[in-house]
């Protein structure tokens, strides 16, 4: 068994050197990029990041070893993960941009997880994860302001109502298929979008204000973060929040994934009709996959809400489902890690890219074109399960 | 021995096509059905019929004991009816292994809620399939269990058949139905076919095979019970040697000049 | 109440009209090509901009000004309109066409912004709304108190008009046939000879040109045009052609006046509909797919097992 795997499988005190040291490298870039200023030393770090894509591309067997390292020895990749995401608040000291960076690129990674059971691993448009994540941020911040409801509280309704709502959403899922399944979501949207914006009682196009920070133990998440002595800005408390989160996203998505469930969704993306011939129930598992992204969408919408106070239903446009959507093709389609830096990527680059403030959009549209295009298969493509590695 | 599946007067209408007229038939435990006819007489719109994805215009069919008729897929499967398809639909993008596992979904039972509570549960489910799915490669001909890595897309055309045979037995069948299992398989790959089916057939005698087929070599090895079907309709019914001598049948391969000269 | 329902009658086929335009354009490329695009939208509101920029040129150029002009302006306009279709497909949307489905959506969307952008960043303070002049002023007659306007004759008339155009089009000259073939049986139209390039660069340029008529139609309408019309434009006119049953004309047609249908009928009996009216044209949109998956005029493909 052991043969078979790569014939460049590392032996276990390599393996670990080598996955600490590809991490750190990992998070070193990304905390020079958020370091980065200036369009130059931006250009020069994301032509940076095409080399290395490249090479990786060109080279396939560089890829092949860092995840035969890396899944060969799953406790140290875990907890050197675990204390890259504990120190960074640290090393990026006061600086609360960064730190407002990085809380909006988990909260994008959480949504292009969620999506990703649908758009991934089962192949089923949806154009309405953005209305998945208002629902969570309104409902929460009507409860936390209206009942004064608090925010753990609100945390498990929001999402309970958001998953009915994708409940609502996956029906029709059952009777259409691909472009037309693609313009009900739009549709569904643009209801829940307009909805917001008209109501009395979500505030309209103004949105809701002054919801208030959560606390826990009495800590009150508007405060500084005090560890040992050092001292977090407020940002950190959210930043954590945030990062938890993610973990719990990774956490679902790698359990379906590696169950009869996501088999079963990759079967219905392979071929619908050699799926029922399995067993399979096609119109449950699609609607369950509309389901499980609204609940993991309104999980980011509750923490987005608390976090900046104010949401508006702009927060809430197609086009941040567009965008979300984007994030998966990029990262690589049913592929957890290729989401998240797919996320990352695309949060943090059009913020760096400020020199050009006025042309972001244009960028962003002309880098997905161009994406899409030479790279349909996203970064990370998506990978054969393997069974019994360690066997 | 008592019937398994029983089609009684189950008629499949598209529009004005009639693509099954009035068909009945009956499969008994452990028993090898071979259906036979030209091309578009309505063989494969029968097990549609039978496996739900198509809902007969009439008639009815019981399997087991129980009335199965326009009852979804996913039912008929878990009741015990698996089948593959003429242009065999594997996942292609998925392992041959994860194929064979797809395919032993109705026997499995993880829910959305175990699998994230419970992963340890899960986790043993799937080795317990991987376990079971390497088996069954390796028990068919070819060499199906070294290729197990490979996505399911790259495999041999022969290859591609026997994995679709796999998967469908991965779902623990009372009944199976092979459409055409021998396409696109030379002359040797088909005599493995059908040991592979005799020797299927010897390790579960309970076991019920309906066989869609062109190659009569195959037909000929299963010559007990052979039905032909023509513009929908049953033409006719018996031992291999008795149909074959059917006028009707010959009429129906030949044309009408052909079996009247 | 007559004089409500006529003057609401003349909105409601106006409106219907451009819309129906516009559908006409996604059920085009749709059929050829089998891509939804997306962008369709915004390249058709293109059209009110190099409009205004031609009459502008103009007026600088040779000091002329005046109705005659406007028209060589919109016409110059269509035209430049279909050849950037034309050029898109070549560029961009070709490439999709054997890609997934979602590809070609995401992909469209994103020629969309890029298309918006390149407007507001091209056109003198493209940020901003910019008037746009009625095409043809005055009345034309009055029924039971209500006037119609020339500009509405105008609308319902070159609609109809285009719409027959279309239709000879597509059943008597041999590049129409083609396209036609090519929509039915991509396959079967690619083993016949038929060359895809000039099928494809054709389509486009027709869709587009359509596409921009209904823009500057628009933009006539409401006496006004911005860079960003084209998202609700787009949307519009693809609900419009999928409620209709995609590929299919008379389907597009009768999902554009559906849509204004609802939309007149939002904002004349409910009130406060205005500003509810597209949550009514969109829950209609998901009710009426929920119910007849394939559109209303639409084939139902029945996938081959």
């Amino acid at each position: 068994m052991g043969l078979s795997a790569s014939p460049a499988a590392p032996g276990a005190a390599a393996a670990a050197a080598f996955t600490i040291l590809s991490q750190l490298c990992g998070a070193a870039f990304l905390y020079v990029l958020l370091k980065a200023d200036g369009s130059w030393q931006v250009m020069g770090l994301l032509a940076l990041l095409g080399v290395g894509f490249f090479l990786l591309e060109r080279f396939p067997g560089i890829g092949e070893f860092i995840t035969a390292s890396l899944t060969r020895v799953p406790l140290v990749t875990a907890a050197t993960a675990a204390i890259i995401v504990l120190g960074f608040p640290f090393v990026v000291g006061s600086n609360t941009y960064i730190l407002h960076l990085l809380i909006v690129a988990q909260l994008y990674a959480v949504l292009a997880l969620a999506l990703n059971f649908q758009l991934g691993s089962a192949n089923i448009p949806n154009f309405a994860t953005g209305a998945s994540y208002g629902i969570g941020a309104y409902v929460s911040a009507l409860l936390a302001l209206n009942f004064g409801m608090s925010f753990w509280l609100t945390l498990p309704i929001a999402a309970l109502a958001a998953t009915l709502f994708g409940f609502i959403i996956g029906i029709p899922s059952m009777r259409t298929r691909d472009t037309y399944l693609a313009l009900v979501t739009i549709a569904f949207g643009v209801v829940v979008q307009q909805l917001l914006n008209n109501f009395d009682w979500t505030g309209g196009p103004n949105g809701l204000v002054g919801i208030p920070a959560p606390s826990l133990f009495g800590h009150s998440f508007a405060s500084p973060l005090q560890v040992f002595g050092w001292k977090l800005p407020s940002q950190a408390n959210f930043y954590y929040l945030a990062a938890a989160l993610v973990v719990v996203a990774v956490v679902t998505a790698q359990r379906l994934h590696g169950s009869r469930i996501g088999l079963a969704w990759n079967a219905l993306r392979a071929d619908e009709i050699a799926a029922k011939a399995q067993g399979i129930n096609v119109a449950w598992y699609k609607v369950l996959a509309f389901a499980v992204d609204a609940f993991l969408a309104a999980f980011a919408g509750t923490i987005y809400a608390f976090y900046v106070s104010y949401i508006s239903p702009d927060n809430f446009t197609f086009l941040v489902s567009v965008t979300i959507m984007t994030m998966v093709i990029v990262g690589g389609m049913d592929n957890i890690f290729g989401v998240i830096v797919g996320a990352f990527l695309l949060t943090i680059l059009p913020e760096k890219l400020r020199a050009f403030s006025d042309y972001r959009l244009l960028f962003f549209g002309v880098v997905v074109i161009g994406f899409l295009m030479i790279r349909p298969q996203g970064l990370f493509p998506q990978r054969l399960r393997q069974y019994g590695v360690h066997r | 021995m008592s019937a398994l599946l029983r089609v009684e007067n189950v008629t499949m209408r598209f529009g004005g096509l009639v693509a099954l007229n009035d068909v009945t038939f009956s499969v008994k435990k452990g028993s090898v059905l071979a259906v036979i006819g030209p091309n578009g007489a309505g063989k494969s719109t029968l097990f549609n019929v039978v496996t739900g994805v198509y809902k007969p215009t009439a008639g009815r069919m019981t399997f087991d004991g129980a009335d199965i008729t326009s009852k979804p897929s996913y039912e008929v499967v878990r009741r015990g009816i698996a089948r593959t398809f003429q242009s065999s639909r594997l996942f292609s993008d998925l392992s041959v292994l994860d194929n064979v596992i797809i395919g032993m979904h109705t026997r499995t039972k993880t829910g959305v809620l175990d699998a994230l509570f419970r992963p340890g549960a899960s986790r043993r489910e799937m080795a317990a399939c991987v376990e079971k799915a390497e088996a069954l490669l390796q028990a068919g001909s070819g060499d199906l269990y070294e290729q197990r890595n490979r996505p399911a897309g790259t495999l041999a055309q022969a290859d591609r058949r026997r994995l679709e045979i796999a998967r469908a037995l991965a779902s623990q069948p009372k009944l199976i139905l092979l459409d055409e299992p021998s396409v696109g398989m030379d002359d040797k790959e088909t005599d493995a076919l059908v040991a592979d089916i005799k020797r299927l057939r010897s390790g579960h005698p309970e076991l019920s095979v309906i066989l869609i087929e062109h190659d009569m070599r195959v037909v000929g090895a299963f010559p007990e019970h052979v039905m032909c079907i023509d513009y929908g309709s049953r033409i006719a019914e018996g031992s291999f040697e008795t149909v074959r001598a059917n006028p009707r049948v010959q009429e129906a391969y030949l044309g009408k000049a052909a079996a009247h000269a | 109440m007559t004089e409500l329902f006529v003057q609401q009658s003349v909105n409601w086929i106006t409106l219907g009209s451009i819309y129906a335009l516009l559908a006409i354009g996604f059920s085009l490329i749709f059929g050829v090509l089998n891509v939804i695009h997306f962008s369709h939208g915004d390249v058709a509101m293109t059209a009110p901009f190099i409009a205004l920029a031609l009459v502008q040129a103009l007026a600088v150029a040779l000091g002329a000004s005046g109705p005659v002009w406007l028209v060589l302006a919109t016409i110059a306009a269509v035209i430049a309109v279909g050849l950037i279709g034309a050029v898109l497909d070549k560029v961009v949307i070709r490439r999709f066409r054997e890609a997934p489905a979602m590809m070609a959506l995401v992909a469209t969307v994103a020629l969309g912004i890029v298309i918006r952008e390149l407007i507001r960043h091209l056109y003198p303070q493209g940020s901003n709304p910019h008037a746009f002049p009625r095409l043809v002023s005055g009345v034309a007659f009055e029924i039971t108190g209500v006037s119609v306007s020339w500009f509405a004759l105008l609308v319902v008339g070159l609609t109809t008009l285009l719409v027959a155009l279309l239709f000879v089009f597509l059943r008597l000259t041999p590049l129409g046939l083609r396209i036609r073939a090519a929509s039915e049986d991509r396959v079967v139209a690619r083993m016949m000879g038929i060359r895809d390039g000039r099928v494809f660069r054709a389509t486009f340029f027709i869709a587009s040109a359509i596409g921009a008529i209904a823009g500057l139609l628009f933009a006539s309408y409401a006496g006004v045009t911005r860079f960003d019309f084209g998202v609700m434009a787009g949307l519009l006119g693809f609900s419009a052609a999928v409620i209709g049953g995609l590929g299919s004309m008379p389907g597009a047609i009768a999902g554009g006046l559906i849509i204004a249908g609802i939309e007149v009928l939002a904002q004349t009996f409910v009130p406060d509909g205005a500003s509810y009216r597209l949550v009514f044209v969109f829950i209609l949109v998901i009710v009426v797919l929920v119910f007849r998956p394939a559109g209303l005029l639409g084939r139902t493909i029945m996938e081959k097992v």
